[in-house]
């Protein structure tokens, strides 16, 4: 995969018209912002598949049930980040 | 190079390294969630029936991810 990719080192950074700097943070920070919410995803998989995929694999498939469950999982750890939020937010007074 | 070029070099390498990490946070996860439930008393090799159980944990995993991703997503966006 890395002889796909050209070297980008100062030199050839050096070379960015200010345009394209301001192109590349913004790409930059979208990208960034996007890596967190894909992190937030993985970490809220991991704890409702353990609540809501009990008992043996039989398909690959989610049945109505998980399926039901793993979106309620989401939106209630949603929920309870507001939560936490409010809490601390009250505590600072 | 010239600033076009460097710039979209940069995008791809970013955009590639975001993917590589993203991938290895999934495998990372599968492996845990699907060894656990598959393969509860490891043998001296995996059975067909812990190889099928794997390869539908996979799948089910994979189901899960989306559902939350979708529900997720869903959510930060209404709260803007």
């Amino acid at each position: 995969m890395s002889s796909d990719f050209s070297p980008v080192d100062s030199s050839n950074l050096s070379r960015l018209s200010d345009k394209d700097k301001t192109e590349l943070r913004q790409i930059m920070t979208n990208e960034e912002q996007k890596a967190r919410v894909q992190a937030s995803v993985h970490s809220l998989t991991d704890i409702c598949f353990r609540k809501c995929i009990t008992g043996t694999i039989r398909n690959g498939k989610l049945d109505k049930n998980e399926e039901g469950c793993m979106a309620n999982c989401a939106d209630r750890f949603v929920d309870v980040s507001h939560l936490t939020l409010k809490h601390l937010q009250n505590m600072r007074g | 190079m010239e600033s076009e070029t460097v710039k979209s070099e940069v995008i791809k390498q970013v955009k590639a390294q975001y993917a590589i990490d993203n991938a290895r946070q999934l495998i990372d996860k599968v492996n845990e969630h699907c060894f656990e439930k598959c393969v509860p008393k490891p043998g001296a090799s995996l059975s067909s029936s812990e190889q099928t159980c794997f390869t539908q944990c996979m799948e089910k995993y994979m189901a899960a991810w989306n559902q939350v991703s979708a529900t997720y997503i869903r959510r930060i966006q209404q709260e803007h």
